[in-house]
C-alpha cells in the first residue's frame, strides 16, 4: 500500500473553537479504517496536541494525515516564527505561552513532550524565526 | 422473567412511530436509521441509554421489563432496591416504610443495592490509593458499553469491579444456598425457586440480566420498572406494622443511597483520601467528556464518576418522579446520617470473572486497503451530498448517509436534494428532448421562441457537468 491521504486541514492562529477538531475526525476516520483503538488514542493525542502547538504559538498553517505501510503520518507546517530553542520546549512544563492562553488552561508546557511520548518517530525542522515542519509517525502495530 | 432473544431492551411499538427523526438525531451513538417510515436500530451501535425513548413524542420506544405476575413463578421471590429508589417518594415516606410495602406487594426478601454501594465505594477508595493513574467508575452499564463500542482505548481505566445491583444479587444468592444447606429439616425453598428481581429506573440494568458485563452470567432472575411497583406500594405503604419482625434493625445505607443520583460517589470518596473527583452525567455529556480524556486532555482527576442519565440513576427512564426532584430527596435522606453502615466488606466478591471488552463497530472493511478504498469512496458522496443534516433521509447526518451508501444499506436518491437535483436534470433533459427537431420539420418554434431554447440549451450544458456526480447510479 503507498502512502494515502487521510485529512487535510488548515489551522488559524489563536482559533481555540476549532481546537481539537482535527484531532476528532482523524479519530473517527482511523476507527473507521479499523485502525487498532490504542494506535487511535496515540494518533488523536499526538495530533491535538500539534493542532494545539499550530493554534497557540503559530502564525497559522495546517496539518496533513496520511496512512502508509510505515504507519499514521502527520505533517504539520506553520508560518512561523519557529522554536528558538527545541531542547528546552522539550522540558515538560516548559512553555511560552501568553499569560492569556495559560488562563485558558492551555501552554501547561506538556505539548511536545506528549509529542515525544506518544509518537514512534519525530522530525522537527525549525529554527529562530523560520517555519516550523513537523513529521511524526505513529506505527500501526 | 422476560426471555429475550435480542440483546437490547429498547422496543419500537411500529403503530406510534411516526417517522420523525428525533430519536435518529439525539442517539449518541448513531444506531437509529427510520426506513419505510419506521424506526429501525442498529443493534450492534445499541447501548441501552434510552435517549430515544426519552425523546420520542409519540410514545413509540418503549421497554419490555418484568412485572409484578412474574414473580409468582418463583416460591422464594427477592427485591434488589436501587438507590435511587428512595428519591421517588416524598418526604414522610421514610425508606423503612418503601421496603416494608415491598414486603407487602409479595417479596420474601428486599435488600438495598446501596449497602454493597457502600461496600464498592470502599474498595474503590483502597484500589485508588494502590494505584497510579486515573479511573473511570464501572458502575453504570451505558457507560460501559460507550467505552467498549466508542472509547475502547479507556477499557484499562475502568474500575475492574462488579455493579453493586451484582455484587448484592451473588450475595443474596450466596447466603441462600448456604441456609437451606444447614437448614435441610425446614425444608428451605429450594435453590431454583429463589427468583432475584432488580428494581430498575433504567432499560439498561434490564439489559445486564441477559447480557452482563464483565461475567459470563448474571445473578439476577428478572428486573421490574420501578413504574410496574411504584403505585402498589403506595396502596400498601400503612400496613407497616405487619412486618416489624422483618424490619427490625433495619438501618437505611443512606449515604449508600446518594449512589442515585450523580455526585452521590464522589460524596464518599471524598471522605477518604480520595479528592480529586469528576462527576458527570447525561449520555451526550459523558460522551463528550471521554472524547477529552481519550486526547489526553482532561488533568488533574483522580476518578471519573460517569453516569448515563441526566442527574445520575435519578434520571432513568423508567423512573416515576421529577429527576430534580428525585435527586432533592435523596440529598435529603443522605443528611440523616454521615457515616457508612457497619458491615463486614470481605463478604462481597468484588472481582469480574471476564474483561470489559472491547466491541469496536462501525469499521468500513477488515482489510485495511479495502477499507482505504471505501473511505476515499465516502468522501467522495460526502461531497454530493448537501451537508444540511437535515436526517430526512432517515439517517441522522449527511456523513452517515454517506457511510450507508458506501456500505451499500443506502442510496444516494434517499437524500430529498439529491433526488431534487436528479429530477430537475430530467426534466430540463426531457424539455430539450421535445424541442428537439427531425431534420424535415421546419423550426416554427425556434424562431418564436428563442428564450425557451436558449435555457434548454444552458441547462443541457450543466448537465453535463454534473453526470460526473451522479456516476453509478
Amino acid at each position: 500500500m503507498k502512502e494515502q491521504l487521510i485529512l487535510e486541514k488548515a489551522i488559524e492562529k489563536g482559533d481555540f473553537n476549532s481546537g481539537g477538531e482535527v484531532s476528532s475526525k482523524l479519530k473517527e476516520l482511523l476507527r473507521k479504517l479499523g485502525v487498532r483503538s490504542e494506535v487511535i488514542r496515540k494518533a488523536a493525542i499526538v495530533t491535538y496536541e500539534l493542532e494545539m502547538n499550530v493554534i497557540i504559538h503559530s502564525e497559522g498553517g495546517g496539518i496533513r494525515v496520511t496512512i502508509a505501510p510505515e504507519g499514521i503520518i502527520l505533517y504539520v507546517e506553520d508560518t512561523g516564527p519557529g522554536i528558538p530553542d527545541l531542547k528546552k520546549a522539550f522540558q515538560p512544563g516548559y512553555s511560552t505561552a501568553s499569560d492569556e492562553v495559560r488562563e485558558m488552561g492551555f501552554g501547561a508546557g506538556m505539548g511536545l513532550n506528549n509529542v515525544k511520548r506518544y509518537s514512534d518517530n519525530l522530525d522537527i525542522k525549525t529554527g529562530p524565526g523560520e517555519a516550523t515542519r513537523i513529521r511524526a509517525v505513529i506505527n500501526l502495530s | 422473567m422476560i426471555v429475550m432473544s435480542k440483546q437490547h431492551s429498547v422496543l419500537l411499538k411500529e403503530d406510534k412511530c411516526e417517522g420523525c427523526t428525533n430519536c435518529v438525531k439525539n442517539c449518541p451513538t448513531k444506531a437509529i436509521r427510520v426506513h419505510q417510515g419506521k424506526a429501525t436500530i442498529k443493534e450492534e451501535l445499541c447501548i441501552d441509554c434510552a435517549e430515544c425513548i426519552r425523546t420520542c413524542a409519540y410514545h413509540a420506544k418503549y421497554t419490555e421489563t418484568d412485572s409484578l405476575q412474574d414473580i409468582k413463578k418463583y416460591s422464594y421471590p427477592v427485591a434488589l432496591v436501587p438507590p435511587s429508589f428512595y428519591g421517588q417518594f416524598k418526604r414522610g415516606i421514610k425508606p423503612v416504610e418503601v421496603v416494608a410495602g415491598l414486603y407487602q406487594i409479595g417479596f420474601k426478601e428486599v435488600h438495598d443495592v446501596a449497602l454493597a454501594a457502600e461496600a464498592i465505594s470502599y474498595k474503590t477508595m483502597e484500589f485508588l490509593e494502590r494505584n497510579d493513574g486515573f479511573y473511570i467508575s464501572s458502575s453504570c452499564p451505558v457507560v460501559v458499553r460507550l467505552i467498549e463500542k466508542l472509547y475502547p482505548e479507556l477499557l484499562d481505566y475502568l474500575i475492574p469491579f462488579k455493579s453493586p445491583v451484582e455484587l448484592t444479587a451473588q450475595r443474596v444468592r450466596e447466603e441462600f444456598i448456604k441456609a437451606r444447606k444447614a437448614d435441610k429439616k425446614k425444608k428451605q425453598a429450594d435453590a431454583d425457586e429463589l427468583g432475584i428481581f432488580f428494581i430498575t429506573p433504567c432499560p439498561a440494568k434490564l439489559t445486564t440480566v441477559t447480557n452482563p458485563l464483565g461475567m459470563e452470567e448474571s445473578f439476577l432472575d428478572g428486573a421490574i420498572a420501578v413504574d410496574r411497583v411504584y403505585q402498589e406500594i403506595l396502596t400498601k405503604i400503612k400496613d407497616i406494622k405487619e412486618d416489624e419482625d422483618k424490619l427490625k434493625g433495619y438501618n437505611p445505607p443512606y449515604l449508600g443511597i446518594g449512589w442515585g443520583q450523580s455526585g452521590g460517589e464522589a460524596e464518599i470518596l471524598k471522605k477518604g483520601r480520595i479528592k480529586d473527583i469528576l462527576s458527570v452525567s447525561g449520555i451526550h455529556n459523558v460522551k463528550a467528556l471521554l472524547e477529552e480524556i481519550s486526547r489526553d486532555n482532561i488533568s488533574g482527576i483522580k476518578y471519573f464518576e460517569l453516569v448515563a442519565c441526566d442527574q445520575g440513576c435519578v434520571g432513568g427512564v423508567l423512573n416515576v418522579n421529577n429527576p430534580f426532584q428525585a435527586k432533592y430527596n435523596i440529598q435529603r435522606l443522605i443528611q440523616e446520617q454521615n457515616r457508612l453502615v457497619e458491615q463486614d466488606f470481605s463478604l462481597y466478591d468484588y472481582n469480574l470473572t471476564t474483561r470489559f471488552e472491547a466491541d469496536e463497530v462501525g469499521r468500513l472493511d477488515d482489510n485495511l486497503e479495502k477499507a482505504m478504498e471505501k473511505l476515499n469512496q465516502l468522501k467522495k458522496e460526502i461531497e454530493i451530498l448537501p451537508g444540511l443534516d437535515c436526517a430526512a433521509c432517515g439517517a441522522p447526518d449527511c456523513e452517515t448517509l454517506a457511510e450507508d451508501i458506501v456500505n451499500g444499506m443506502a442510496k444516494r436518491t434517499d437524500c430529498i436534494f439529491v433526488l431534487r437535483k436528479q429530477v430537475g436534470d430530467l426534466a430540463d433533459r426531457m424539455s430539450q428532448l421535445a424541442h428537439a427537431l427531425p431534420p424535415v420539420m421546419k423550426d416554427t418554434v425556434k424562431k418564436n421562441n428563442a428564450n425557451e431554447s436558449g435555457r434548454a440549451e444552458s441547462s443541457r450544458n450543466k448537465q453535463e457537468d454534473n453526470k460526473e456526480d451522479m456516476k453509478g447510479k
